[in-house]
């Protein structure tokens, strides 16, 4: 396993997460209406509007952790630490979701929390 | 520069493009006294129908974009750029440019179609790079 490969499996979290999120709002929404241009904003259920969040919070906190890897990966700097730093913050980033859509309160936080410390660990190793 | 290189390229200067075709009618539409204001109500013109689906469709494409970058950083790092790797960037980027006059004239269920094609073309691109 990889930094490259952890990246794969980080794009491949966040495609499901988008795929719960579709089959979320059906739950409250017809197919019509998803189908549609949705010029009319409706209310979905409390568990898919939690998906909806841990979503944007997971595309953020892509946008910060694929330039890492990348700045690793392109400079050669790819050590057992990073290897390691990187798993942990995908691991953080698998328990961040269901525990988000169970509305877990603490334990969502310092996932969160260990995401984000990961990927500032990351980017002081890529210097 | 490979295929996918190319295509990545032109998928992000799409969104400049996508930018461009939201930012310029909502100016029009709701006035640049709004838009340059700190915007702290909303505004007190709504926008028109169309010009609410293109800012929609571009807030989509920036999901789409960032794991696109993914799939085509981690091909090119790994040297496993392959003709179906570049099929799928560009079957990726024909589905965003399509999905754009799609959902401006909200065509149903051809925007979801569309949108599900390039979902699948990247799915596809990250598989093809873990085998």
């Amino acid at each position: 396993m990889t930094e490259t490969t952890i990246l794969v499996a980080y794009g491949l979290l966040v495609l499901l997460t988008i795929l719960l999120q579709v089959l979320g709002s059906l739950q409250t929404l017809s197919m019509g209406y998803l189908m549609s241009a949705r010029d009319e904003p409706r209310e979905v259920g409390r568990m898919t509007a939690r998906i909806n969040r841990a979503l944007t919070n997971s595309i953020t906190a892509m946008a910060l952790f694929a330039p890492a890897i990348l700045l690793l990966v392109v400079q050669d700097k790819t050590t057992p630490t990073t290897l390691l730093v990187a798993q942990l913050f995908l691991v953080a980033r698998i328990i961040y979701l269901p525990v988000y859509a169970l509305g877990v309160p603490a334990i969502r936080t310092l996932a969160w929390l260990v995401g984000f410390a990961a990927t500032a660990v990351l980017y002081l190793l890529a210097l | 520069m490979s295929t996918e290189l190319t295509v990545l390229t032109l998928a992000a200067l799409l969104q400049v493009v996508q930018f461009l075709l939201y930012a310029v009618p909502a100016n029009r539409e709701i006035g640049p006294g709004y838009t340059t204001s700190p915007r702290d109500r909303p505004p007190s013109r709504p926008m028109s129908d169309q010009t609410a689906r293109l800012g929609r469709a571009f807030d989509n494409h920036f999901q789409g974009l960032i794991l696109f970058t993914i799939a085509v950083g981690v091909i090119e790092m790994s040297g496993q750029n392959s003709a179906f790797t570049g099929l799928c960037a560009w079957i990726y980027l024909a589905a965003r440019v399509a999905y754009i006059p799609a959902y401006a004239k909200g065509l149903r269920p051809g925007r979801s179609a569309i949108w599900c094609a390039g979902f699948l073309a990247t799915t596809l691109m990250l598989l093809a790079a873990l085998v």
